[in-house]
C-alpha cells in the first residue's frame, strides 16, 4: 500500500496547507499530495509502532494460552484473562492511536495494527479453546458435508436446506478438497472473517467520512465495538462481508441522485431538504471507471445480490432499506437496484424456499406489526439467567448505548461541522425497519446491531476527532484511545460473557464421536440441554431431539426421566449430556439451578437405562425402548 | 504499478491453473490452501485486475485499493456459491467440476486482461 494522505506538513507551509485542508473538508476533499508534504514522519517511528503491535501480538497470544478454561464462570472469559492480556490489548490500542496521529498515514502500519486488534478480540476459540465457538458451527459444518457427500438438498429437514448457498460453497470446497472436516477452517472462522471485513469497511467508511483518518479510525471502533459474535463459520457473517462489499460499491461507483433534482415537485423538494441536513460532496475514495466497466459493476452488484439472497434469509432483507435511503439521499443512482433487492429475497421465498414458507406461514407472519415483542420483548427475556450472566446482558446494553450515543452526537457534530453524515445516518436507522416484521428467534436487535454498526462508527468518530486531516491533537488523541479503551474491555465482557456455554472442550467432542460410533443410523439422539457440538457429522442420518432449548425459562420445570422415555418408548434412544449443556443451562435459567446433576445421577439407576460412556466431558446413556425388550 | 500488476496476474493464473488438477487428486492441505484461494479471491482478483480497478499510485487515488480488495473477495466467493448452487439445483453435484468452472472464469478475465488496451485506465478521486 501506499501511504495514504497529504499529511506530513513542512513547518513553513502548515498553516496554509492545514487552511486548505479546512476549505476542503466540508467537501470531504483530501490535500492532494506533493513531493514536499511526503516523508517527514521518520521512519524508525512507523518500525517503533509496528515493533509495538507484534510485542502485543505476542504477549496478547502468550497470555492467552495461559488460560485455564476451568476457571472460565459465569461471567465468562473476562474472569479466566491474566493481567498480561490486558497489557497486550492496551499496548495495541495505543499503537494504533499513535499510528493514526502521525502527520502522515500509513496504511500498511494501520493494517497490521488493526490485524493485531483482532486476533486479540477474536482469536479466543483458536489459541484458548482450539474449536469452533458455538453450536451452530457443528451444525454448519454437518450441513456442508451432508451437501458435499449427497449433492442434494432436503427442504424439508430444517431452514438452511432452503438458503443453502453458503452451504453449497463449503460443501464444494470440502469436496473438491478431500476434507475430511472443516473444523480447522471453523476454528480459526472468527479471526479470518474479521480480517476480510476490513477491505470492505475501510471502502465503506472512506465514502461516509470526511477523511481517510476518520475513516481508518471507524474501522477501528468497528472492531472494537463488535461483540455479537455472528462472525463464526455462518451465512450471517458470509453474507455481511458481500452487504458490506455491495454497499461499498454502490457509494463508491454509482453515487449522485437516481434522477433529475428538478425533474418534479417531490425530487425538489428532496434534493434541497438533504443538501440543507447534509451540504457535503464527499469525493474521497470515489471512483469513476469508463463506461463498459459500470456496467460490469452493474452485474457485479446483481451477483452480490444473489448469493446473499440464497445463503441467508435476513440479510438481503437488510439490504432493502438501506439501499432505499441511500437512494432517498442522492448517494445511489441505480434506481433499479432497490427493486432488484425486493424481487429477488421474495421470489427466493415463494419459489425456492416454498417447502420452508409452506410450514411456516404462520411463524413468519404471526408477529407482523408487534414491534412491542419482536424489540423490547425479545430484549427483556435475554435479562435472565445467574447474576454473573446478568452483569453480561447489562455490559451488552450499556455498550449498544453507548455506540448509539456516539453515534448520535457525530451525527449533530458533523451537521453543525457541514461534514458528511446523513447517509451514514439514514443507513445506520434503515435496518430498524425490520422490527415491525418478525423477531428472527429473538436475535432481531442483535443483528440488526450488528447491520448498522458499520455506519454508525462513522458518525462515531466525529466527535472523537477533528477536522483537521493533519495528524491528531494529544487532546482528541487521548479521548479516542480512551473510548477505544471503554469498547475493547466492554467487548471482552459482552463477547465472551457466555463462553462458558459457547466453547467446547475435547472430552466434549470425544463423547460425541464415540456416540456416533455406537449407536446406529436412524437411532435417536436426545441431548437434555440444546447445546452441543454434534451433527458435524451424520446431519441427516439420525433423529435428533433436545429435551429443553438453551433458552431462559421462567420457573423452568425439573427435567425428568419419563420425558426421555417417552421419547425412548419405541424404538429406544440414547441420552447425551455434556458439561456446556450444563453450563447452558445455568447461565440462560433453562433447569433449575443443579438440575442436570440430579437429572443424570437419578435416571442412571432407571430401569432400562444404560451408561455407555463417561469422561470429563460428559456421559451417554442407551435407553431401551419397547422393542428392545423394556 | 505495472509490475505488480503482472505480479498479481501471474499468481493468479498459477493458482487457477494448479486448482484443476488439485481437484481431483494431491495432499490435502495443498489442495485446501490453492483451491481455497482460488474460491476466496480467484475470480474476484482477474475480474479486478480487467477492470483496472488499480488507479495510479498517488495519495488520492488510494481510495480504490480497498474497494479493489473487497470487490475481488465478494465476487469469488459470489461465484463459488452461485457455480455450486447451480449444480446443486441442476443436480449436476460435482466438486471437482465447480472448482474447473472457477479456474476457468479466472483465465478467461485474465485473457480479457491481458487483450485490452493499456490506456482503459479507471480514474479514482
Amino acid at each position: 500500500m501506499t501511504h495514504e494522505t497529504a499529511t506530513s506538513l513542512p513547518v513553513r507551509t502548515a498553516h496554509r496547507h492545514e487552511a486548505q485542508a479546512h476549505a476542503h473538508a466540508h467537501v470531504g476533499g483530501a490535500k492532494p499530495p506533493t513531493h514536499r508534504n511526503l516523508g517527514l514522519t521518520p521512519s524508525w517511528h512507523i518500525g517503533a509502532l509496528a515493533a509495538a503491535a507484534a510485542a502485543a501480538l505476542a504477549l496478547g497470544v502468550w497470555s492467552m494460552t495461559q488460560v485455564d478454561p476451568l476457571r472460565i464462570g459465569g461471567a465468562g472469559l473476562i474472569g479466566a484473562l491474566p493481567p498480561a492480556y490486558f497489557v497486550a490489548l492496551a499496548l495495541s490500542l495505543a499503537g494504533f492511536v499513535a499510528s493514526l496521529s502521525l502527520r502522515r498515514l500509513v496504511p500498511a502500519l494501520l493494517t497490521w495494527q488493526l490485524i493485531v486488534t483482532v486476533v486479540l478480540l477474536d482469536g479466543a476459540d483458536p489459541i484458548i479453546h482450539g474449536l469452533p465457538r458455538l453450536e451452530a458451527s457443528f451444525r454448519h459444518m454437518g450441513i456442508a458435508d451432508t451437501i458435499s457427500q449427497s449433492g442434494q438438498l432436503d427442504p424439508t429437514l430444517d431452514a438452511y436446506f432452503n438458503w443453502p448457498g453458503f452451504f453449497n460453497l463449503l460443501g464444494m470446497l470440502s469436496g473438491a478438497t478431500g476434507a475430511k472436516d472443516l473444523f480447522g477452517i471453523a476454528t480459526w472462522a472468527p479471526v479470518g472473517i474479521n480480517i476480510l471485513l476490513l477491505a470492505p469497511l475501510l471502502a465503506l467508511a472512506r465514502r461516509l467520512t470526511a477523511n481517510p483518518r476518520q475513516a481508518w479510525a471507524a474501522v477501528w471502533i468497528f472492531y472494537l465495538a463488535s461483540w455479537i459474535g455472528q462472525d463464526y463459520l455462518s451465512p450471517q457473517a458470509y453474507s455481511f462481508v458481500l452487504l458490506l462489499t455491495l454497499i461499498a460499491c454502490l457509494l463508491s461507483v454509482f453515487g449522485g441522485w437516481a434522477w433529475p433534482t428538478e425533474r418534479t415537485k417531490f425530487s425538489r423538494w428532496l434534493a434541497r431538504n438533504v443538501s440543507k441536513l447534509d451540504s457535503s460532496v464527499p469525493r474521497y475514495g470515489a471512483v469513476e471507471p469508463l463506461r463498459a466497466d459500470t456496467a460490469v459493476l452493474v452485474v457485479v452488484c446483481a451477483l452480490l445480490l444473489l448469493a446473499m439472497t440464497a445463503s441467508h434469509q435476513l440479510s438481503p432483507f437488510a439490504v432493502i432499506p438501506i439501499l432505499a435511503v441511500l437512494l432517498l439521499t442522492g448517494r445511489l443512482r441505480l434506481r433499479f437496484l432497490p427493486v432488484l433487492a425486493v424481487v429477488l429475497p421474495m421470489g427466493w421465498l415463494l419459489f425456492a424456499a416454498s417447502t420452508f414458507l409452506e410450514g411456516h406461514f404462520g411463524q413468519l407472519l404471526g408477529s407482523l406489526g408487534d414491534i412491542g415483542a419482536n424489540s423490547l420483548g425479545a430484549l427483556s427475556t435475554r435479562v435472565s439467567g445467574s447474576d454473573a450472566h446478568v452483569f453480561v446482558v447489562y455490559t451488552r446494553m450499556a455498550e449498544v448505548a453507548l455506540v448509539w450515543i456516539l453515534a448520535v452526537a457525530g451525527a449533530i457534530v458533523g451537521y453543525r461541522r457541514k461534514a458528511p453524515w446523513l447517509a451514514a445516518a439514514a443507513a445506520a436507522l434503515a435496518p430498524l425497519v425490520l422490527i415491525p416484521l418478525q423477531p428472527y428467534g429473538g436475535e432481531l436487535l442483535l443483528r440488526l446491531y450488528l447491520f448498522s454498526l458499520p455506519f454508525a462508527v462513522c458518525l462515531a468518530v466525529l466527535p472523537l476527532m477533528s477536522e483537521n486531516t493533519a495528524g491528531l491533537s494529544l487532546r482528541r488523541a487521548l479521548g479516542l484511545l480512551l473510548m477505544g479503551a471503554v469498547l475493547a474491555t466492554a467487548t471482552v465482557v459482552s463477547r465472551y460473557g457466555n463462553d462458558g456455554m459457547e466453547s467446547f472442550n475435547d472430552d466434549e467432542i470425544a463423547v460425541v464421536n464415540r456416540l456416533y460410533s455406537t449407536a446406529p443410523t436412524g437411532a435417536v439422539l436426545i441431548e437434555a440441554v440444546r447445546n452441543t457440538p454434534w451433527r458435524y457429522q451424520h446431519y441427516a442420518d439420525y433423529d435428533y431431539r433436545a429435551l429443553v432449548a438453551a433458552e431462559p425459562i421462567p420457573n423452568a420445570a425439573p427435567l425428568s426421566c419419563d420425558a426421555v422415555n417417552q421419547i425412548a418408548h419405541k424404538a429406544g434412544a440414547y441420552l447425551i449430556v455434556t458439561e456446556s449443556q450444563k453450563e447452558a443451562a445455568e447461565l440462560r435459567g433453562s433447569t433449575p439451578i443443579g438440575d442436570l446433576q440430579r437429572f443424570t445421577a437419578t435416571c442412571a439407576t432407571s430401569p432400562g437405562w444404560t451408561k455407555v460412556y463417561e469422561n470429563a466431558g460428559g456421559v451417554i446413556f442407551h435407553i431401551e425402548g419397547v422393542s428392545n425388550g423394556n | 504499478m505495472a509490475t505488480e500488476r503482472s505480479y498479481v496476474s501471474y499468481a493468479t493464473a498459477a493458482v487457477a491453473l494448479a486448482a484443476v488438477p488439485l481437484s481431483f487428486v494431491g495432499p490435502e492441505g495443498l489442495r485446501l490452501a490453492v483451491i481455497g484461494l482460488l474460491m476466496l479471491a480467484g475470480p474476484g482478483t482477474a475480474l479486478v485486475l480487467l477492470l483496472r480497478f488499480d488507479p495510479p499510485r498517488s495519495a488520492q487515488a488510494t481510495g480504490a485499493l480497498p474497494l479493489s480488495i473487497a470487490i475481488a473477495i465478494a465476487f469469488s466467493l459470489a461465484m463459488s456459491t452461485l457455480v455450486a448452487t447451480a449444480m446443486i439445483y441442476a443436480r449436476l453435484w460435482s466438486p471437482p467440476a465447480g472448482v474447473c468452472v472457477l479456474s476457468l472464469v479466472t483465465l478467461a478475465f485474465l485473457g480479457l486482461e491481458l487483450k485490452r488496451p493499456k490506456r482503459a485506465l479507471v480514474r479514482a478521486k
